[in-house]
C-alpha cells in the first residue's frame, strides 16, 4: 500500500474526526432538565417552526442537503478536469544514476573503501528527501516551503543499458529503498539509453506556444519541464551529443550533473588481451596484453598471466605517466583550473610469445609490484583482470565439392597450408551432410553447384565458397539471363578477402544477372559492368562467399589473383569459425551470452564467476541465451549430451564450455572524475514565452464539498436548526 | 418551573402556618356570593326560614300552622292571624381542592408547598368561623393498569366534614401527609367531586393550571353543581420569567415530569419571547374562562407572602373579609 498523501490524510482528520466528535457531543451533552410541564414549550417551538419561513421545506432541507451531497459525489466520479494557467505544479525531477564499472572506483570516501556508487546513492537520497510533499488539492498549507504541490520524481539507473527502477513518484520511501536497490554493474556507461528512456516515459503535455499572433496548441514530451539530474563521475563518452539534445527547451530546469569521484582517482587498468596464432605456425601464439595508468607518475605493476588457473609467465611491468594533451595545457593555465582537462593516461603493450597448441583459458592480472611505494592506491579493481578464451591450434580442412573436378581449383588449393582436402561429388557430399561426415570440414568449396536446400530456401549450415551458382531467396539472390562479356569494376578493397587482390584484368565470358530481394542477407562485394559479381552471404548458420559466374568460364584461374583469393577466403571463412568459436565465448559486460550447444542437451547450467549457478533452457537447435552479464570474470556452462570439438568433457558425460567477460574499456578504466559534462552547443530556449497549460483535478474539491455539505446536513439534523 | 431534587415537606401544623399567621387570620371568615342551604345549624344565614333571632318576613296564617309561631300582637292589631317567619342560619361548605400532581414539586419556592400552606390557612379559617371544610388532593397517584390502560379515579385523598378549631390539627396532618406525584385527570376528578359532594359551598381549587388534558371540562362540571368556585392558579416565578433561572441556559431537553414528554430546546431570545407570549396567552384564555362562567381566578406567583395573599388579594377578591 502507498500512501501518497499522509500528510494531508493526516490534517483533513485532525480537522474533520475533532469536528464530528464535538458534533456528536453536541448531540449527546443536550442537558435533561425536569420541568413542571412541556405543555408551553412545545407550543413554542411549534410556534418558531411555523413562524419560519420554508417552514414547508423544514423537513426536505436534509433531503435537499443529502441530494447536493450525492452530486458532488457524483460530479467527482466524473472526474472534471480545469485548464488552468499558471498553476503551480510541482517539480518533476529525473534520477539518472550511473552504474557502470568506473563507479565502483573507490575514491569517493576518506577511507578508500566508500565506491562512487554508493556516494552517489547517498547524494540522490539526499535529493530525494529533499522532495516536497505534496497536498491534495494544491492548497498552500504553510508546511512546505511552497505550493503544496508534490515533486514528483524517476529513478532511471544506467550504464550499457538503462533501466526504470521507479516511475514518477512522490513516495519518497519507495524511492530511497529504489535508490538503495541499485547494483553496480562491469559495464560501460551510455547516457543516450538513459536519456531515450527517460523521455520516454514523460507524461505527455499540453504547451500554448503564444509568441506568434495565433496560439499554437502543442503535445509532445520533452525533458524541459523535467529536472534532469545525473549523478555520475562524468565517465560518459556520449554525453556531449546526447546532452545537446536534451537541453534543447529546457531553461526552466536545467540539467543538474552531480559528479562523485575524486578527479585525481588512480587506475591501472588492463585495457587489451588478445591471443594470436601464427597461420603457417599455428603452435605459435602471440598474446597481447594492453595496460594504462592514470596516475601523474609512472606505475609499475606485475603483470602474472594464467593460463588454465596457473601463472605461467609473471612480468614486472612499468606503465608510463598521464600526460596532458598539448593544446590544453596553455588555455588550462590561464584558468587556472586544471581538473576540467581529461589528461590523457599512460598505456604500454606487452606481448608474450608462447609455444602452445592446446588452447585454454587465460586470464591476465596485474597487482602493485612487490616494494611499490605508490601514494594511491588503485581504485577501481575490476580492470585489474582479464580473461581470454584461446581455441587449440589446428589446420583447415576442406571439402572440394565438384561434378567435373576443376583444376584450377584444385590446383589453388593445394598449394594451402591445409589440413586435409578431400573432393567430392554433389551427391557424395549430401550424402556426407546427412550421415554428418561434412561436420568435419571447416569449408566447403561448391563448384558449380549448391549445398542441399530445405524447402524455406535456406542452405544447410556452414561454411560455402561457391562458384558458379546463386543460393536462392529469400537469404540469396534471383537469377536473371546470362550478360555475355563483364569485366570487374568495383569491389571492396577493404574487405579481408579482396585487400590484397586485383581484379582489373579479369575478364568473364557470361555472367548472370543477380537481383538481390529486399529479404536478402546478401551483400555486394565487387560490381561487374553486369551487376554483382561477388557477394557474400551470412545468416545465423551459414556464412558463404558467392561468385555467380563459372570461373572456368572467366580468364580468373590464370590471373595472379585467383589463388590469393581463394587462400584469403578460405581463411576468411576458415578462421571465422575459429573466431566465432572462441569470440562468441569472449563477451564485454553488458553483452547477451549467446552460444549453441550441441541439440537435444539437458540440465544446462551456467556458473558465474562468483559461483552461483542457474539453469537455462534451450531452445529446439540448441541455442541457449543468458545475460546481459553484468560482472566479469569467467562463466562456464555444463549440460548432459553430445559435445563438439572444443568444448570439453567430463566424467559424468557433461560437456563444458567456458566464456570469458572482461572490460577491456579504455573509456571506463580512465577513472578521474569530471566536474563538468562538456556541451558542444549552447542552451537554446524554445519556450521561454510560452506558458504551460496543465489539467487540474477538481474531484478533490468536490468532495471535499460533498463532506461539508454532510457535515452541514447533520448539523440541521442535531440541531433543527431553522433556516 | 424545574423540578426540585429535595422538596421541603412540611410536617406539622407549625411549618404550614406560623403563629403569628394564626392570629392575622384569624378574624377572617370565608364569604360566598351565593346563599347555600346547609346541614347543620351554624352562623351562617340560610335559604330556610328557621328559628334564628332574625326575622325574615310574615305571612297569612293557614290551617295546620304552628300556632307558636303566630304573631299576636298583630292578631291584637289587626284581628288577623298572621305567623311570623324568621331566617334559619345554617354552615357554610367550603371545600378546596388541591393539584397533588409532580408538576407541584417544581419551583423555587415550591407550589406545592405554597398550595398546601395556602390550603391551610384557608382551612383554618374555615374552621375557626363554624364552616364545614373538606379538602380534596386530585392527581393519578392511585392509577391502575387496566388493560393496557392507566385507569385513575383522579383523586388521591380526601378529607370531609371537619368543623370547628379542635379540627385544626386533624387538617394539618392531613395535609402533611400529601406527597404531589404522577399526573392529574382533572376532567374525572372533578366529576367525582361534583358527583359526591352533597353539600354545596364555596369550592376553592389551587393548581398551576397547566393541564394537558384541559381545565375546562373540569372547571364546568364544578360549576353546573352549584359550587361558588374561587380559582387560584399558582406559577412559580421560573415559569413566569424562565430567564431568572441559571439552569435555564443553552441545549436543553425539558422533560415533562408528570408524563415523561420531552422537547428539546436551544434557549435563545426568539424561544423565550415566545414562551412568555405563550404563557401570557394561556393565562389570559384561562381568565376568559373563567370570567364567562363567573368563576373568581385569581393567579399567585409562589413567592408572594402568603399573607399577602389571604390578607389583600383574597379580601379584595372577596374570598375572606
Amino acid at each position: 500500500m502507498t500512501w501518497l498523501t499522509p500528510q494531508l490524510a493526516a490534517i483533513a482528520a485532525a480537522i474533520a474526526v475533532p469536528a464530528l466528535v464535538i458534533l456528536y457531543f453536541l448531540k449527546l451533552r443536550r442537558q435533561n432538565v425536569e420541568i413542571s410541564t412541556t405543555l408551553l414549550w412545545k407550543k413554542s417551538i411549534q410556534d418558531l417552526q411555523a413562524n419560519a419561513p420554508f417552514q414547508k421545506l423544514r423537513r426536505n432541507i436534509l433531503l435537499l442537503l443529502q441530494l447536493i451531497a450525492l452530486a458532488a459525489i457524483l460530479f467527482a466520479l466524473a472526474q472534471p478536469q480545469r485548464q488552468d494557467q499558471d498553476q503551480a505544479v510541482g517539480v518533476r525531477r529525473v534520477i539518472l544514476l550511473d552504474r557502470s564499472a568506473s563507479m565502483n572506483a573507490t575514491d569517493a570516501g576518506e577511507d578508500a573503501k566508500t565506491s562512487r556508487l554508493d556516494k552517489a546513492k547517498a547524494e540522490a537520497v539526499e535529493l530525494v528527501s529533499a522532495m516536497r510533499q505534496g497536498s491534495f488539492f494544491g492548497l498552500d498549507l504553510g508546511i512546505g516551503d511552497s505550493g503544496g504541490v508534490a515533486d514528483e520524481t524517476m529513478l532511471i539507473s544506467f550504464d550499457s543499458s538503462a533501466e526504470v527502477v521507479e516511475q514518477f513518484t512522490s513516495d519518497k520511501a519507495a524511492l530511497i529503498r529504489a535508490i538503495n536497490a541499485v547494483q553496480p554493474s562491469d559495464t560501460p556507461s551510455e547516457l543516450s539509453q538513459a536519456m531515450t528512456l527517460a523521455r520516454a516515459h514523460l507524461p505527455s503535455q499540453t504547451y500554448y506556444d503564444d509568441r506568434s499572433a495565433e496560439t499554437i496548441k502543442l503535445e509532445g514530451r520533452t525533458l524541459g519541464n523535467v529536472a534532469v539530474h545525473i549523478f555520475s563521475d562524468g565517465r560518459l563518452p556520449d554525453a556531449a551529443e546526447v546532452l545537446t539534445q536534451a537541453v534543447e527547451g529546457s531553461d526552466r530546469h536545467p540539467i543538474e550533473f552531480v559528479s562523485v569521484g575524486s578527479a585525481e582517482a588512480v587506475n591501472t587498468a588492463i585495457t587489451g588481451f588478445s591471443a594470436e596464432r601464427d597461420y603457417d605456425n599455428p603452435q605459435e601464439l602471440a598474446v597481447f596484453v594492453g595496460l594504462e595508468s592514470t596516475a601523474r607518475e609512472p606505475r609499475t605493476v606485475e603483470l602474472t598471466l594464467l593460463i588454465d588457473g596457473v601463472a605461467e609467465r609473471v612480468r614486472d611491468v612499468t606503465i608510463p605517466a598521464a600526460s596532458q594533451p598539448q593544446g590544453v595545457t596553455a588555455s588550462t593555465a590561464e584558468g587556472g583550473a586544471t581538473a576540467n582537462t581529461d589528461w590523457v593516461p599512460g598505456s604500454i603493450g606487452i606481448v608474450f610469445p608462447l609455444e602452445r597448441s592446446e588452447g585454454g583459458v587465460f586470464a591476465a592480472s596485474i597487482t602493485p609490484a612487490s616494494g611499490s611505494t605508490d601514494a594511491a592506491p588503485d581504485a577501481l579493481a575490476t580492470d585489474d583482470r582479464a580473461w581470454l578464451i584461446v581455441p587449440p591450434a589446428r589446420r583447415l580442412s576442406v571439402a572440394l565439392v565438384s561434378a567435373r573436378g576443376n583444376l584450377y581449383l584444385r590446383e589453388a588449393l593445394l598449394g594451402l597450408p591445409l589440413a586435409t582436402l578431400d573432393l567430392f561429388t554433389p551427391a557424395d557430399y549430401a550424402a556426407a551432410i546427412t550421415d554428418g561426415r561434412a561436420a568435419r570440414y571447416d569449408v566447403a568449396i561448391m563448384d558449380g553447384t549448391l549445398p542441399p536446400v530445405d524447402a524455406e530456401g535456406s542452405l544447410a549450415p556452414g561454411r560455402y565458397l561457391i562458384y558458379g551458382a546463386v543460393p536462392p531467396p529469400p537469404a540469396g539472390a534471383t537469377v536473371g539471363e546470362m550478360v555475355q562479356g563483364a569485366q570487374f569494376i568495383d569491389w571492396r578493397r577493404d574487405h579481408p578477402v579482396l585487400r590484397a587482390v586485383n581484379l582489373d584484368s579479369v575478364l568473364i565470358a557470361e555472367i548472370p544477372r543477380i537481383q538481390l530481394p529486399d529479404t536478402s542477407a546478401t551483400q555486394i562485394l565487387a560490381e561487374s559492368d553486369a551487376g554483382p559479381a561477388l557477394l557474400e552471404l551470412s545468416t545465423a548458420d551459414v556464412r558463404a562467399l558467392v561468385v555467380p559466374f563459372d570461373s572456368i568460364r572467366s580468364t580468373w584461374p590464370l590471373d595472379i589473383s585467383w589463388p590469393v583469393f581463394n587462400a584469403a577466403a578460405i581463411r576468411y571463412l576458415g578462421l571465422a569459425i575459429a573466431a566465432d568459436d572462441s569470440g562468441s565465448r569472449v563477451i564485454r559486460p553488458g553483452q547477451v551470452l549467446v552460444d549453441r550447444i550441441p541439440p537435444g542437451s539437458t540440465s544446462v547450467v551456467i556458473t558465474g564467476p562468483d559461483g552461483d549457478k542457474s539453469n537455462l533452457q534451450p531452445a529446439a537447435d540448441g541455442r541457449v541465451v543468458f545475460g546481459p552479464v553484468r560482472t566479469t570474470g569467467t562463466y562456464s556452462i555444463t549440460w548432459s549430451g553430445a559435445t563438439t570439438g572444443t568444448d570439453t568433457g567430463s566424467p559424468a558425460g557433461r560437456g563444458a564450455r567456458t566464456y570469458a567477460v572482461s572490460l577491456l574499456n579504455s573509456g571506463e578504466s580512465n577513472i578521474p572524475a569530471r566536474d563538468t559534462l562538456k556541451l558542444a552547443a549552447t542552451t537554446v530556449s524554445a519556450t521561454d514565452t510560452s506558458t504551460t497549460r496543465a489539467a487540474q483535478r477538481l474531484w478533490p474539491y468536490l468532495l471535499l464539498a460533498a463532506i461539508a455539505v454532510m457535515l452541514f446536513e447533520w448539523w440541521v439534523y442535531n440541531r433543527k436548526v431553522y433556516l | 418551573m424545574i423540578r426540585t431534587e429535595t422538596p421541603k415537606r412540611p410536617t406539622k401544623l407549625d411549618e404550614l402556618l406560623d403563629a403569628k399567621l394564626i392570629a392575622r387570620v384569624g378574624q377572617l371568615d370565608v364569604t360566598s356570593r351565593k346563599i347555600f342551604s346547609g346541614k347543620l345549624r351554624g352562623e351562617r344565614r340560610s335559604k330556610k326560614r328557621g328559628e334564628s333571632v332574625e326575622f325574615a318576613d310574615h305571612r297569612p296564617y293557614v290551617s295546620g300552622d304552628d300556632l307558636r309561631h303566630v304573631d299576636w300582637n298583630i292578631f291584637g292589631r289587626l284581628d288577623r292571624l298572621f305567623l311570623k317567619l324568621f331566617l334559619e342560619e345554617e354552615d357554610l361548605c367550603l371545600h378546596i381542592v388541591l393539584d397533588c400532581s409532580a408538576s407541584g414539586d417544581c419551583g423555587d419556592p415550591g407550589k406545592f408547598l405554597y398550595m398546601q400552606r395556602v390550603a391551610m390557612a384557608l382551612g383554618y379559617i374555615g374552621l375557626v368561623n363554624y364552616n364545614r371544610v373538606a379538602m380534596t388532593a386530585i392527581g393519578t397517584q392511585d392509577a391502575e393498569m387496566v388493560d393496557g390502560k392507566a385507569v385513575s379515579t383522579g383523586i388521591v385523598s380526601s378529607i370531609r366534614d371537619l368543623r370547628g378549631r379542635r379540627r385544626t390539627n386533624e387538617l394539618a396532618q392531613w395535609l402533611c401527609s400529601l406527597e404531589p406525584a404522577g399526573g392529574s385527570n382533572f376532567g374525572e376528578a372533578a366529576k367525582r367531586i361534583s358527583v359526591s359532594r352533597r353539600g354545596k359551598g364555596v369550592m376553592v381549587v389551587l393548581s398551576d393550571y397547566f393541564l394537558k388534558e384541559g381545565y375546562q371540562d373540569g372547571l364546568r362540571l364544578l360549576m353546573g353543581r352549584g359550587y361558588d368556585v374561587f380559582a387560584l392558579q399558582c406559577l412559580s416565578p421560573e415559569e413566569v420569567d424562565p430567564e431568572s433561572s441559571d439552569k435555564f441556559r443553552g441545549d436543553l431537553r425539558l422533560r415533562d415530569v408528570e408524563d415523561g414528554d420531552f422537547a428539546e430546546i436551544t434557549v435563545a431570545a426568539p424561544l423565550l419571547k415566545k414562551y412568555k407570549a405563550n404563557l401570557a396567552a394561556y393565562c389570559d384564555e384561562l381568565r376568559t374562562f373563567c370570567a364567562r362562567r363567573d368563576i373568581n381566578l385569581l393567579t399567585v406567583q409562589t413567592d408572594t407572602p402568603i399573607d399577602t395573599l389571604l390578607l389583600d388579594y383574597f379580601r379584595r377578591r372577596g374570598l375572606v373579609r
